[in-house]
C-alpha cells in the first residue's frame, strides 16, 4: 500500500465524517422542501439536538441514548415551526429564524453545564478492518456508527421517497397542494409530518456532531451547518439520492481545511474555515446557473419566488 | 348593532389590538419560560424592567444596544420593499467594520478631521459590497438571497477573526486579539454624557428620510408595484433587477454603517463577535414593524432595551445571558403567531 493510498483513504474518511451530521440534516430538509415548506430553523434544531444528545450521553454514559435524545429534541423544536407556518400561516423564513433563535438560546441555556464535560464516545474499528486493502482499508477502519447510519439512512429515505406510495403522496403534495387536496390527500398533515421528520433528522445530525464527530459541546457549535444544508438541498436538486455526494462536498471542504491547518500550509486557520461556506455558495451558484430554478418542486417555488 | 358596525369597529380596533395581543402572547410565553426554568415570572419581569429603563444608566445602555439594531432593521426593511428577504445584516455589519477599520488603520499616524467621515463612508461601502454580492447573485443567477446572505454572514465574521488574530493584531494588546485602539478622531460624538453616540441620531434621521422617500416618492411606488405585483411591474416597464440592486446596496450600506459606528464608538477597536446578533435582532425588528421605517424606531428601542436587560438579569438575578436570546425568540414566536392567526382569516 502506497503513502498516496493511505493519504487518500484517510482524507476520504475525514470528509465522510465531516459530512455525516450534514447528511441527516440534508435528508430531512430535502423532505421538508419537497413537501413545499422551507425551514431555516434546522440550525436551531441541530443545536438543541447536539446539546440534548451530548447531555444524555454524559448523563447515561451511552452514546446511542445521546442520538435518540438529540433526535427527540430536534423534533420537539421543529413542532414550533409546524405550528407557526401551518396553523398560524406565518412566513416560513421568519418562522425559521424564530426557531433558530429559540434553539440557539435554549441549547446555550441548558448546555451551560455541559461545557468541558467528557463523554464516552462510540470509538472506531481501527485495527479490526482489512487494513491492507488500499484506500478502502483506512475508510473501513475510520468508520463510526453514525457514519454507517448516515450511509444507510440517505439511500433508505431515497428509496422510500421514490418507490413507495407514501413517498408518492409526499411528492404530489410538494408539486401541487391544490391538486393533492382535490385527490383526497391532506397536504397540511403531510407537511407537518415532513417538518417533524426533518426536525428528528436535524436533531439526530446535531447529536451525531456533538456525540460522535467532535465529542464536545459548545454554544453555537453547529456554526451554520443547518443553514448550509438549506442551501445544499438546492444543489442536491431536491433529490434524496443526491444528498450523500452533496454532503461530501461540504465534508470534503471541511476536511481539506483541517488538513491544510495541520499541514501548516502557511494560511491562517480562520481563513481556511471559510472554505466550507464559500464552497457551498459556489456550488449553489453553479447549480442555479445550470437549472435556473427549474428543478424546484412547484409548491416550493411559490414560497421561494414570492 | 348591525354586522357592518361590528366589522367597522373591529377594523378600527385592529391596528391597536394587534400589538396588544402580540404583547400579551409574549408576556405569557416569557412568563411560562421563567416558570419552567424555576424563576418567579413576576420578579423576573420586574428585574427586566428595572434593567431596561430603571435609571439613566440603564436607559443609556438600552439606547446603545438599540443603535446597531435600528440600522440593521432598516437594512432588512429596504430589500423587503421589493420582496427580497435578506438576512445578511450581520455579515454586512462585519464587512462595514472591516472596511472602516482599514481606513482608520491606514490613516493612523496622523488622524485628522477627515478620518471620521472617510471611515463612515468606507464602512458603508464595505457593507454595500457584501450586500451587492447577494443582490447580483439573485438578479443575475437566481440564487436565493436568503441563503446566500446567511452563508456570507459566516464568511464575514471569520474574516474579522482572521484580521484581529493576524495582520491587524495590535502588538500592544498582548494575548487579546484586537486591533489598536481607535483615536478620538474616529469616534462619533457622544450624547448626554453617556456611551450613546451620534449613530443613534443618524439612524433615526435615516429612518425618517427613508419613510418619506418610500411613501411619498414615485420611486417608493415603483418598489411597491415590483413587490406586490411583479407582472404589472413588467408590463409597466419597471426594472426589477436595477431596483433590487439599489435596495440591496442601500441596505448593505446601512448595516455597514452600523458595524463601523459600533466598532469605533462602542468597542473602540475591531475585535471578534462584536455584532452579537444585532443583524438578526434587526431582522426581527423589521419583521415586527412590517418593514415600516417609522415603526422600526420605537421597536428597535424596545428590542434594544430587552437585550440590555439581559445584562441586568445576569448581574442581579444570576440568570445566564442566553436567556435573553430565548426571550427574543419567544417575542418573535408571539408576533408571528398573532399576526399569522389574524391574517389567515383575511381573504388572499
Amino acid at each position: 500500500m502506497t503513502t498516496f493510498d493511505i493519504v487518500l483513504g484517510s482524507f476520504l474518511v475525514s470528509a465522510l465524517r465531516s459530512a455525516t451530521p450534514l447528511v441527516f440534516v440534508l435528508v430531512g430538509e430535502t423532505l421538508v422542501q419537497r413537501t413545499g415548506s422551507i425551514n431555516l430553523g434546522v440550525e436551531g434544531q441541530m443545536l438543541v439536538g447536539a446539546m440534548a444528545g451530548y447531555g444524555a450521553a454524559a448523563l447515561w454514559g451511552d452514546p446511542w441514548l445521546g442520538l435518540v435524545a438529540g433526535a427527540v429534541a430536534g423534533m420537539l423544536l421543529s413542532s414550533v415551526h409546524g405550528l407557526l407556518t401551518l396553523a398560524a400561516r406565518a412566513n416560513q423564513f421568519a418562522s425559521g429564524l424564530a426557531v433558530w433563535m429559540l434553539g440557539f438560546g435554549l441549547s446555550a441555556y441548558y448546555g451551560a453545564g455541559l461545557v468541558g464535560r467528557k463523554i464516552e464516545g462510540f470509538g472506531t474499528w481501527r485495527g479490526a478492518g482489512p487494513d491492507s486493502v488500499p484506500v478502502l482499508g483506512p475508510i473501513v477502519a475510520g468508520m463510526t456508527p453514525t457514519v454507517l447510519l448516515a450511509l444507510v439512512v440517505a439511500p433508505a429515505v431515497a428509496w422510500w421517497f421514490w418507490r413507495t406510495r407514501t413517498g408518492l403522496v409526499w411528492r404530489a403534495v410538494g408539486e401541487s397542494p391544490e391538486a393533492a387536496r382535490a385527490a383526497g390527500l391532506r397536504p397540511i398533515r403531510v407537511r407537518l409530518q415532513a417538518i417533524l421528520l426533518g426536525g428528528l433528522l436535524s436533531g439526530l445530525g446535531g447529536a451525531a456532531l456533538s456525540v460522535d464527530h467532535t465529542r464536545t459541546w459548545a454554544e453555537g457549535m453547529t456554526a451554520g451547518r443547518g443553514l448550509v444544508a438549506v442551501g445544499l438541498v438546492i444543489v442536491a436538486r431536491w433529490n434524496p439520492w443526491w444528498v450523500l455526494p452533496t454532503a461530501l462536498l461540504f465534508g470534503g471542504a471541511e476536511a481539506l481545511a483541517l488538513r491544510l491547518q495541520t499541514a501548516d500550509a502557511g494560511v491562517s486557520a480562520h481563513l481556511l474555515l471559510t472554505l466550507p461556506y464559500i464552497t457551498s455558495l459556489a456550488v449553489l451558484t453553479l447549480t442555479c446557473l445550470r437549472d435556473r430554478g427549474q428543478a424546484a418542486p412547484a409548491g416550493l417555488r411559490a414560497v421561494m419566488d414570492r | 348593532m348591525s354586522g357592518g358596525t361590528v366589522d367597522r369597529a373591529r377594523a378600527m380596533a385592529a391596528p391597536l389590538g394587534r400589538p396588544a395581543l402580540a404583547a400579551a402572547a409574549f408576556v405569557v410565553l416569557a412568563a411560562a419560560f421563567f416558570a419552567v426554568i424555576g424563576r418567579n415570572p413576576l420578579s423576573m419581569i420586574g428585574v427586566v424592567l428595572e434593567a431596561a429603563a430603571g435609571d439613566s444608566y440603564a436607559i443609556g445602555e438600552s439606547l446603545v444596544r438599540a443603535t446597531p439594531i435600528l440600522l440593521c432593521a432598516l437594512a432588512t426593511a429596504l430589500p423587503a420593499r421589493v420582496g427580497l428577504i435578506s438576512v445578511g445584516a450581520e455579515g454586512q455589519f462585519y464587512a462595514g467594520a472591516i472596511a472602516g477599520t482599514g481606513t482608520v488603520l491606514s490613516m493612523l499616524p496622523t488622524p485628522g478631521w477627515t478620518m471620521l467621515p472617510l471611515m463612515l463612508v468606507t464602512g458603508a461601502l464595505g457593507g454595500m459590497a457584501l450586500s451587492l454580492l447577494a443582490g447580483l447573485l439573485r438578479t443575475g443567477l437566481q440564487v436565493n438571497e436568503t441563503i446566500s446572505t446567511l452563508l456570507t454572514n459566516y464568511v464575514a465574521a471569520l474574516l474579522v477573526t482572521w484580521l484581529v488574530y493576524g495582520p491587524w493584531k495590535s502588538p500592544a494588546s498582548q494575548g487579546w486579539p484586537a486591533t489598536v485602539e481607535f483615536p478620538a478622531a474616529a469616534k462619533l460624538p457622544a450624547l448626554f454624557d453617556s456611551r450613546v453616540h451620534a449613530g443613534l441620531l443618524i439612524g433615526i434621521a435615516l429612518a425618517v428620510v427613508l419613510h418619506l422617500v418610500l411613501t411619498r416618492s414615485r420611486w417608493g411606488l415603483v418598489l411597491d408595484v415590483l413587490r406586490s405585483n411583479p407582472r404589472a411591474g413588467l408590463v409597466a416597464g419597471l426594472d426589477f433587477r436595477r431596483n433590487a440592486l439599489i435596495v440591496m446596496a442601500l441596505g448593505g450600506a446601512l448595516a455597514g454603517l452600523a458595524g463601523i459606528a459600533e466598532t469605533a464608538s462602542i468597542q473602540g477597536r475591531l475585535q471578534s463577535d462584536i455584532a452579537g446578533g444585532a443583524g438578526f435582532s434587526g431582522f426581527l425588528v423589521a419583521w415586527l414593524a412590517r418593514n415600516h421605517c417609522l415603526r422600526i424606531i420605537p421597536l428597535s428601542l424596545l428590542v434594544g432595551a430587552l437585550l440590555a436587560s439581559g445584562d441586568g438579569l445576569q448581574m442581579f438575578a444570576q440568570v445566564p445571558s442566553s436567556v435573553t436570546l430565548v426571550i427574543q425568540g419567544l417575542l418573535f414566536v408571539a408576533v408571528l403567531l398573532v399576526n399569522g392567526w389574524l391574517d389567515r382569516k383575511r381573504p388572499g
